[in-house]
């Protein structure tokens, strides 16, 4: 089963950068100056976002890696991913 | 997933050093659902101690002497199953946490975190949950994508095996050698030679040895078992 919301390469867009510390995840756009903080989930996904590394395989090492139902990783994969591309910080690589 | 009536978690604690072991013991022995019932300052007196204690979660550090601690995670949870472990490691380190979560450890902490994240990592593995540090899951995740391209390719170059020369296969990655092979096949040694070359061909390694680390490094054991019959 594959529910995705597109085909291609998630890619961060370069001028993005990001910060982790214990407590807390962030990426900054120096472009528009705007924070966004991020939970670890969607943190982990932001680092898969590299335009080598397509959604199927983030669903599937998630799924191997938290035991989680695929379905429940589809969504949130497919949620994070929208909220990127909402926030204007995320291209596709086809 | 309790090991006793009454709610508490037992604890083995295995550090070289006896001051930080000390110092973790008093701290989880502050807590009325904690109880450390076993020490170990190498790797060998850990697994011995997991064995008799039976310890519902075990805390090891990665670099014990005698047997580290990814080692000792390996013996623990094939000799006390129902024993949790999380291993720590003095710096966070991306190698370390892959080879204990494949040892069978349940959660990874480096001794930087803070002491309550040791305690609530010990009731999150006890309950049954996985823990990794997030600054961690990024790089682990990306580990797991490259090692499953890996293995994709893998088993598509060994799907151009036909069914023999998996045999053959299956017999050097055990260690056989020209003449085993076509003693365990009922061939001659030129025809196994043969066989031998094809499989080097087509997986695109240069050597028998090559071969057969292929096999294991891609965990394609599994795959190849039961075709020598």
């Amino acid at each position: 089963m594959s529910v995705l919301i597109r085909k291609g390469f998630p890619t961060r867009k370069p001028q993005v950068w990001l910060r982790q510390t214990d407590n807390e995840n962030a990426v900054f756009d120096p472009e528009t100056e705007v924070v966004h903080l991020m939970n670890s989930t969607a943190t982990a996904i932001w680092v898969l976002c590299d335009g080598e590394t397509t959604p199927d395989e983030m669903i599937d090492a998630i799924c191997e890696l938290s035991g989680l139902p695929r379905e429940v990783v589809v969504e949130d994969v497919r949620r994070i991913l929208l909220r990127f591309e909402e926030a204007d910080i995320l291209t596709w690589k086809e | 997933m309790m090991a006793d009536g009454d709610g508490v978690i037992r604890v083995l604690l295995a550090d070289e050093q006896s001051l930080f072991r000390d110092a973790v013991k008093v701290v989880l022995s502050s807590e009325s659902d904690l109880l450390v019932v076993g020490e170990a300052g190498d790797g060998i007196q850990a697994v011995s101690e997991a064995e008799r204690v039976r310890p519902d979660v075990a805390l090891l550090d990665a670099s014990l002497p005698n047997c580290d601690g990814i080692r000792a995670t390996q013996q623990i949870s094939l000799r006390v199953p129902t024993c949790r472990v999380i291993v720590f490691s003095a710096q966070e380190d991306e190698q370390i946490l892959v080879q204990a979560l494949e040892a069978g450890a349940s959660g990874y902490l480096s001794k930087g975190s803070a002491l309550v994240d040791l305690i609530d990592a010990t009731r999150a593995v006890h309950r049954g949950d996985a823990l990794i540090p997030p600054r961690m899951l990024g790089a682990l995740l990306k580990r797991l994508i490259h090692r499953r391209r890996e293995r994709d390719e893998a088993l598509k170059r060994m799907s151009k095996l036909t069914r023999r020369e998996r045999e053959v296969l299956a017999l050097l990655s055990q260690g056989s050698d020209n003449d085993g092979i076509a003693q365990h096949l009922v061939i001659s040694p030129e025809t196994a030679r043969t066989h031998i070359q094809n499989v080097l061909g087509k997986l695109g390694v240069h050597s028998r040895l090559e071969a057969a680390a292929f096999v294991t490094q891609n965990g394609l054991l599994d795959d190849l078992a039961g075709v020598t019959g």
